[in-house]
């Protein structure tokens, strides 16, 4: 079986090299994402480049930190298949969220209509004292 | 070769894993044996069994009349809030995948013990610790949110709520626990001679149910636990009156509570792909359909949960694709009907007490399937939304095939684990009351919820009081159904006689060893040269025919 | 056979790919398990889109940066504690897993601090919130923040727990080249928060 033979291939080779880049470029990436922060990337293209991102440095920790790289199929299948849920949960109640009649979200959302949140931001118990200030 | 070694087995094995290495209480208490484990979580599960149906007949007599009959409304609430718990949590969830999955999955993959004995024995006590919480929390009080715990309901209740939250988080470690062990010992435990392809079907049903418990047990988790910090602090995560939202928390909820309507039914799946098999003494009909419909199922279950949600709030657009992606689950669930149907046409059929709960399954799943398909129609469940109809539903799917395919397996495999056999005529009376009891329970129920009877209501108007009252008495019938079966398998543990390795003539795994299996589950281990599920001659093989078992008519 | 093999495993080797298949499943509990925040999280940034980004840029960036580069760190520390058991080297492993522990409580420190920030401006969860922001996105970004973080918090000291353990009995020889699958698993749970973490910090501090 080809587990075996990569297992024991984890085993016998160092990676330490390996390690110092991943490392380097987790630092790196990091850092990149901090500053392109500072610049404000407006709506959902911020969004976007952050998660992009992050995804691009989880990938490294998985692959080479956790050694998915070298490790036999299962144990990759299991991450994957972990991740495709992790995207359904996310995914499914947003659409709902943002596809529902807005009077359906809560009183005070940013989707609901603006005359009803005036009123319950000037009124409404969870509002703080210095509510009217809200843009 | 093969052959001597497959019909060499004693009839009584001396030395088995009841007296080996030792038969007192603490040398159960600590095994790491997983058929002791097995055994364990079977007794518990049992136990809880009779508590949830204690509790269910409470429920009965109190809707035996309008108004109240035998207590408040109150304690009516907690009662089906307590039933709805015990039954789920402590019963159908862990019965057949910790019970029977943990006595027969590693036999049934030639492997001497699971990937994690002691990882195993902890989700025992995990189990029990969690149970022993949400015990606690009933006597202390109990809950009357229902077992769903809705928000903003149950944040604000002053019934006891966080103490039986508490225990169901508890007890989702114990099933997580469960499932990797068992995906685990599937992947690297096989003993050789058993390819992915050679799997007995239980295996692969038990696989899929793993997954699920994997994946959606988290999410509950985490969930139970916002709304215990939400019962406590209030930091408005579901409480509209804080932004929060409550339908948030539905989606949640079903995340895993729909997957784990598959947690409780693919595990009686596994069963009756078994039991068909061996009581038609022919081939499973499409294996390879079975095996990867489990897995299909497992991973559709996930994508229908929000048919819960349809009158909650939800979205339209999310409400027609949820409607859609349910009705996926009928595919799958109809490969298996046709092909455990398929596997009989033309079987010799042997018709015994597992077989006859094969029969109450193939009807309760049938039947509560296609409700099922109904009630995922958008249009039809707002009709239909929060009634009795949706009660007997699931009563019939989840409920009905779980407690069909647990006694199913219950008697199929009671040989196995004791070695000794049951009587079968009392088993035949038993099985007929708890199957006709059953149907008669719940068919009045599918008519009330029609008429419009709500669900959880303690009180209800006089023109529903015949079709309560049948239900009622078909309750009872259940009831006695399993008062029988409990004496007559409680007898038979001292006075049945010996069963010997193979009572079926099954071809399955499990049944190449003595019975009660050895210590380490096979003396010598089988070449596993024939499939599971193959009743078909090899050439040159007469004397190994199915039927050469001793108890085959 | 090696005296760590199990009685019913056939090898070192098989039990080994076992138990790492064993963590991987319950990394993905985990995972799954931080996932009902996430969700929480796009649900309510959705509908509180403008609350919480006000709410983010009032979060200390720079101990979120700092925190992030001082884990992504440690998990390099702990990646190369591995390569030095493979190598034999256990007093090595033990070393590197102690810097791994230091850095973990620099993280917690740092954490710290921010926490006391947040407790002094009063920008708490829910009833408790009395921040600047109207309506309700404010406490709820806060709500979901000390979920989050405080979830994460918590699982950096169960992995610093068990590097804890770990690293002591490979510094006392419990682990070789040739067996030190326990060495690579609490490195797996380690990376594992620091996988997290790398998601956690764009998320909240910086979109």
């Amino acid at each position: 079986m080809s587990d075996h033979t990569s297992a024991a291939a984890t085993a016998a080779h160092s990676h330490a090299g390996r390690y110092l880049v991943v490392w380097a470029a987790l630092m790196a990436l990091t850092a990149l994402t901090w500053g392109l922060s500072t610049i404000h990337i407006p709506g959902l293209a911020g969004v976007a480049v952050a998660l992009a991102i992050a995804m691009v440095k989880g990938t490294l920790v998985a692959l080479f930190f956790m050694h998915l790289w070298d490790q036999p199929g299962p144990n990759r299948l299991v991450l994957v298949t972990s991740l495709v849920f992790v995207a359904v949960l996310v995914t499914l109640p947003l659409l709902d969220n943002a596809t529902r009649f807005p009077l359906a979200n809560p009183p005070d959302a940013e989707t609901a209509p603006q005359r009803i949140r005036d009123a319950i931001l000037n009124e409404g118990p969870p509002a703080p004292a210095h509510a009217p200030a809200h843009p | 070769m093969s052959q001597h070694l497959e019909s060499s087995p004693p009839v009584y094995a001396e030395r088995n894993y009841l007296n080996t290495p030792a038969t007192g209480l603490k040398s159960w208490l600590t095994t790491l044996d997983h058929k002791r484990i097995g055994v364990m979580f079977l007794i518990a599960t049992l136990f809880f069994f009779a508590v949830g149906g204690l509790f269910a007949m409470l429920i009965r007599i109190e809707l035996l009349t309008p108004g109240p009959t035998i207590m408040d409304a109150m304690t009516y609430n907690r009662l089906f809030t307590l039933h709805g718990v015990v039954m789920i949590f402590l019963f159908m969830i862990p019965a057949i995948p910790s019970g029977f999955g943990n006595f027969l999955l590693p036999i049934m993959v030639g492997a001497k013990d699971v990937a994690f004995p002691r990882l195993n024995l902890l989700s025992f006590y995990i189990y029990l610790l969690g149970a022993v919480i949400a015990l606690g929390g009933m006597i202390y009080g109990g809950a009357d949110t229902g077992w769903t715990f809705y928000t903003p309901y149950s944040t604000t209740t002053t019934t006891k709520v966080v103490p039986i939250l508490l225990g169901a988080f508890i007890l989702g470690f114990s099933s997580i626990l469960t499932g990797l062990n068992f995906i685990v010992t599937v992947h690297t435990l096989r003993a050789p001679g058993i390819t992915w392809n050679k799997l007995p079907l239980f295996v692969w049903s038990i696989y899929g149910t793993s997954v699920i418990q994997i994946l959606a047990t988290p999410v509950l988790g985490m969930t139970l636990l916002l709304v215990a910090i939400e019962h406590a602090f209030g930091w408005g995560i579901f409480d509209p009156g804080r932004g929060g939202d409550p339908v948030l928390f539905q989606h949640f909820f079903w995340f895993y509570s729909h997957p784990a309507v598959y947690i409780m039914v693919l595990p009686a799946m596994a069963v009756i792909s078994e039991v068909v098999c061996a009581f038609s003494h022919k081939n499973i009909f499409g294996y390879k359909a079975v095996a990867y419909s489990s897995l299909g199922i497992a991973f559709v279950g996930f994508f229908t949960w929000g048919h819960h949600l349809f009158t909650s709030g939800q979205s339209a657009f999310n409400a027609g694709i949820f409607g859609v992606l349910s009705m996926f689950v009928g595919i799958f669930t109809a490969i298996k009907i046709f092909n455990w149907v398929a596997t009989m046409y033309r079987g010799s059929i042997s018709f015994k007490t597992p077989f006859l709960y094969f029969i109450g399954f193939l009807f309760f799943l049938f039947f509560g399937g296609m409700t099922g398909i109904a009630l995922a129609t958008v249009s039809l469940d707002i009709h239909w939304q929060d009634t009795y109809f949706v009660v007997a539903h699931f009563h019939f799917i989840m409920v009905g095939s779980t407690i069909m395919a647990f006694l199913a397996a219950l008697h199929y495999w009671w040989p196995k684990i004791t070695g000794r056999m049951y009587n079968e005529r009392w088993g035949l009376v038993g099985a007929t009351l708890v199957v006709s009891g059953f149907v008669f329970t719940f068919l009045p129920q599918f008519l009330l919820g029609n008429e419009g009877m709500p669900r959880r209501y303690f009180n209800y108007p006089e023109r529903f009081q015949a079709l309560n009252v049948a239900s009622t008495a078909g309750a009872s019938v259940l009831g006695i159904g399993f008062l029988i079966i409990l004496i007559y398998i409680l007898v038979s543990l001292k006075y049945g006689p010996v069963a010997g390795p193979n009572p079926w003539g099954s071809r399955g795994y499990e049944w190449l060893t003595p019975s009660p299996p050895p210590l380490e589950n096979f003396d010598v281990l089988p070449a596993f040269e024939r499939g599971p599920h193959e009743y078909h001659e090899l050439p040159g093989s007469e004397s190994a025919a199915p039927g050469a078992g001793t108890s085959h008519a | 056979m090696h005296s760590a093999v199990a009685h019913h495993f056939e090898s070192l080797e098989k039990q080994g790919q076992a138990q790492r298949l064993g963590m991987w499943l319950f990394l993905a509990t985990e995972v799954l398990l931080f996932t009902a925040l996430f969700a929480a999280y796009g649900v309510y940034r959705y509908l509180y889109t403008g609350a919480f980004s006000q709410a983010s840029r009032g979060l200390e960036t720079w101990m979120g940066g700092v925190n992030t580069f001082v884990l992504v760190t440690s998990s390099f520390t702990v990646a190369m504690g591995l390569d030095a058991i493979v190598k034999g080297k256990n007093k090595r492993t033990g070393l590197l897993f102690g810097l791994s522990i230091l850095l973990g409580c620099t993280f917690m420190v740092l954490k710290g601090f921010e926490y006391r920030h947040h407790f002094l401006h009063a920008e708490l969860p829910g009833p408790f919130y009395g921040g600047p922001i109207a309506g309700s996105g404010g406490s709820m970004f806060f709500a979901l923040y000390f979920l989050i973080t405080g979830l994460h918090a918590f699982h950096v000291l169960i992995g610093m727990t068990v590097l804890g353990v770990i690293g002591a009995r490979t510094w006392l020889g419990k682990y070789d080249a040739e067996h030190h699958v326990p060495v690579e698993l609490a490195g797996l749970y380690w990376h594992l928060v620091d996988l997290i973490w790398i998601f956690v910090f764009p998320l909240l501090y910086l979109i």
